[in-house]
């Protein structure tokens, strides 16, 4: 049964000031002609659209903007690791304080058309299509982004039409001005402006939201924010794309596998469908790093190494270093995420002419796993994957044999990376071994790195240290074997 | 060995110097933050230097002194210079949440100087989080350890990671060990000890967030580095920065604090030619009979209404 809440009025339902709460005779004798006011407040869809995504993604919301202006201004074609397109012309300068945001980008602006059908209307209509490589799927994204950053904003673009005239026009938001009149539609006004000095847009945001004071004063945010531009966008920027932040120009991360005659990255790639729309599948994964001699967790948590699965849509890194269900550990037959299973990376990029064929969530920070493609995909990552524990599981019984192995694989960028259907490693020769014993002990931790820094260097694990110190005595008192 | 047994705190002319510097800056705060309740709370050892200074200069009454050592506490107690001085006996780390809770300190601000005589550690850094996040409104934090690059790693190639250990992601990826060498370390350590400060603030939304007022690196033997900061009541935050910004703040001096020992003649000697409309020059000390590095001829200039005036009693 549904009820309608009659006379439910906007803003009751924005300053809870009465809860409704029905009576049987009353719902009984007053609700035969009611209808329930479906037309939201700015100000809750302001709250609301700005509630579940994070300052920080609100800005790569903008990146991708312009990301995906470069994209169109370089004609549209796919991001796989192997196509070639160069982004060196391109540049995103971000530039913000405790006080203002600014972005700016030379992509060939925005024009008066995308501003009025979709960068300023509210969702994209239903009969758009997009075939453009994109990712900025949900139109929903530089409004979010701005109402999320601060309350006196100006998007300014400047673009050459197609009589090579320049255009330059602006839209100034103040939001506490814009809440203040419900009625639709609910638009925003264009004014003509001064062009900027390349074609391209610029997003200035004043007024800012404490949380983007507070993220704005931080420079913890400010190096995540770095850390994270130089992951998410390594694809791009490997193509030339530069972005910088308060002047310093970010340095995209290098994504790199070990290979050797024993070890040989997995590089496949294939097509898939969804809904009439065709999706290239990349996935690539090996040995970054020698797994741990301990599968002890470590003073490093795991939550800060660069080991798991990382997925790419259209080029622009949605989930990074995933040892969670969301890449398959624990679920479908793999099993869960263990310290053991560390060295491994693995990286699945999916390239679709139309983003809404991309297992993408709204803010871009994961992957919708429901997501046929992605459903599709996942076998593949898993058959990888199983190989990988399987020989860190072997390699409990012949360390020194694998370790010599490991020593001579070499880091080879995944862009130098042959096609290869599967994922080589070493078969390895299991050895008996004694019977091991496992120490565990606590010490203050100004002793322990006291001795570490005494055994050779202050950053040494503190199992290395425990070997080290065992060695040390053990020669020392019960000699050499 | 605790730092009261190798040195006669009071002797060290630089460190005397940042001192006052220090308290030179909360003296000028009293104008923009309401300081008339300020506690203080330090390491006082058994020389109490700055507790003297606290009482003196800002006349500050209430005051705990840290003490971990068995016997220092015996000593410190012994040795508190006023009535009003309290001396708890243990570990900083355990102290400093008790003293959160503490009804005689309770909302009204503190002056915190922790003044440790080693390097920035673990447990200084849990201290600086546990202050930042618990302190009072309008409390002043002031931090001072030792900066001498080895502390910190043998090797300069250890050392980047080191940091990222202690301080997490404020340290830049881009952070090299030729940042983590002799004088380039103690900058660094101050630069990204104020960026965890600030961010540790930041993370727990402190209303007045916190303002960076102290950077003082100075010398005698070890390489040393003070820094902190404000952490102003929302209404005083405008007012703090501005003042800590204008360009007479005192307690971030641009240049290392090194200032020579010079016996009590030579101090004098030298004072009585300051100031000065000219910079003094070595043949200007020469002239008056004696020598001194020019580093050194200009720490003294610069500082000499701060330097120290020792006398030893020979018995």
């Amino acid at each position: 049964m549904a009820f309608n809440l009659c006379k439910y009025t906007k803003s009751r339902l924005l300053n809870h000031e009465t809860r409704w709460a029905p009576e049987a005779n009353y719902v009984a004798t007053e609700l035969t002609d009611k209808k329930a006011s479906a037309n939201p407040t700015k100000t809750f869809f302001v709250k609301m659209i700005t509630k579940d995504i994070l300052l920080e993604d609100s800005i790569l919301d903008l990146i991708d903007n312009s990301v995906d202006g470069a994209w169109r201004s370089e004609g549209s074609r796919p991001m796989g690791l192997s196509e070639g397109a160069d982004l060196s012309e391109y540049s995103i300068s971000i530039t913000l304080s405790p006080t203002s945001f600014r972005i700016i980008d030379n992509y060939g602006g925005m024009t008066l058309d995308d501003a009025v059908n979709h960068a300023f209307s509210f969702g994209r209509q239903a009969t758009e299509t997009n075939e453009d490589y994109s990712i900025g799927v949900y139109g929903i994204g530089m409004k979010r982004a701005v109402f999320k950053l601060g309350t006196d904003i100006k998007i300014r673009s400047t673009f050459s039409d197609e009589n090579k005239q320049r255009v330059a026009f602006a839209v100034p938001i103040n939001v506490q001005t814009w809440v203040t009149n419900d009625a639709p539609p609910w638009d925003f006004d264009i004014e003509s402006d001064e062009p900027l000095e390349q074609d391209g847009v610029e997003i200035v945001a004043n007024g800012l939201t404490p949380g983007a004071v507070r993220s704005f004063e931080s420079p913890s945010f400010l190096q995540n924010l770095r850390r994270t531009i130089a992951r998410d966008y390594t694809l791009h920027m490997h193509r030339g794309l530069k972005i910088s932040i308060n002047g310093s120009l970010v340095v995209g991360a290098q994504i790199e596998l070990r290979a050797s005659e024993d070890f040989t990255p997995m590089h496949v790639e294939y097509k898939d469908e969804t809904e009439g729309m065709e999706v290239s599948i990349e996935i690539i994964g090996g040995m970054l790093a020698p797994p741990p001699d301990s599968s002890e967790p470590d003073e490093k948590a795991d939550s800060e190494n660069s080991f798991g699965w990382y997925v790419g849509c259209n080029g622009r890194i949605v989930l990074a270093a995933d040892k969670t269900s969301v890449a398959g550990w624990g679920v479908d037959g793999w099993p869960a995420w263990h310290p053991q299973y560390a060295g491994f990376l693995g990286l699945v990029l999916f390239t679709a002419a139309n983003p809404a064929a991309l297992p993408l969530t709204t803010t871009k920070r994961n992957v919708d796993t429901a997501s046929e493609i992605y459903r599709r995909a996942r076998p593949r990552m898993r058959d990888l994957t199983r190989k990988w524990i399987d020989y860190t599981n072997a390699r409990k019984q012949a360390p020194d044999e694998a370790k010599a192995k490991e020593k001579d694989a070499a880091l080879v960028s995944i862009y130098q990376l042959q096609k290869v259907d599967a994922v080589k490693l070493p078969a390895l020769t299991a050895r008996s071994a004694p019977a091991p014993a496992n120490v565990h002990y606590a010490v203050p931790v100004t002793r322990m790195k006291k001795l570490a820094k005494a055994l050779g260097s202050i950053n040494l694990a503190y199992r290395e240290v425990g070997l080290k110190s065992f060695d040390y005595t053990y020669n020392d008192l019960v000699g050499e074997e | 060995m605790s730092s009261f047994d190798a040195i006669n705190y009071s002797l060290r002319p630089s460190k005397s110097i940042q001192r006052q510097i220090v308290f030179d800056g909360v003296r000028l705060l009293a104008d923009v933050m309401d300081l008339d309740r300020l506690a203080y709370v330090g390491f006082g050892s058994i020389w109490f230097t700055d507790f003297v200074i606290a009482h003196k200069l800002l006349r500050i009454d209430d005051m705990v002194s840290i003490e971990s050592d068995e016997i220092g506490y015996s000593r410190a107690k012994f040795n508190a210079p006023y009535s009003t001085v309290r001396v708890e006996h243990g570990l900083s780390a355990v102290i400093l949440p008790k003293l959160f809770d503490d009804s005689l300190l309770a909302g009204r601000p503190w002056m915190l100087w922790l003044d440790y005589d080693y390097e920035l550690n673990d447990s200084v850094r849990d201290d600086v989080r546990s202050v930042i996040e618990n302190a009072p409104v309008d409390s002043i934090l002031v931090v001072t350890f030792n900066g001498l690059d080895k502390k910190y790693g043998q090797k300069p190639v250890e050392r980047p990671d080191r940091l990222r250990e202690l301080l997490g992601p404020v340290v830049p990826d881009e952070l090299t060990p030729a940042f983590c060498k002799a004088e380039e370390m103690q900058i660094t350590l101050a630069r990204l000890g104020i960026d965890f400060m600030k961010s540790i603030a930041a993370d727990i939304a402190r209303p007045g967030g916190f303002v960076p007022a102290f950077r003082i690196l100075y010398r005698d033997g070890a390489p040393m580095v003070t820094i902190g900061g404000i952490l102003p009541v929302r209404g005083a935050a405008r007012g703090v920065r501005d003042l800590v910004n204008a360009t007479s703040w005192p307690s971030w001096p641009s240049k290392p604090i090194t200032a020579p020992p010079l016996t009590m003649r030579e101090a004098a000697v030298l004072q009585s030619l300051l100031p000065s409309k000219t910079k003094l020059s070595r043949t200007d000390i020469q002239n008056v009979g004696f020598d001194l590095e020019d580093e050194q001829i200009e720490a003294f200039e610069t500082y000499y209404r701060q330097y120290p005036a020792f006398a030893q009693i020979v018995s």
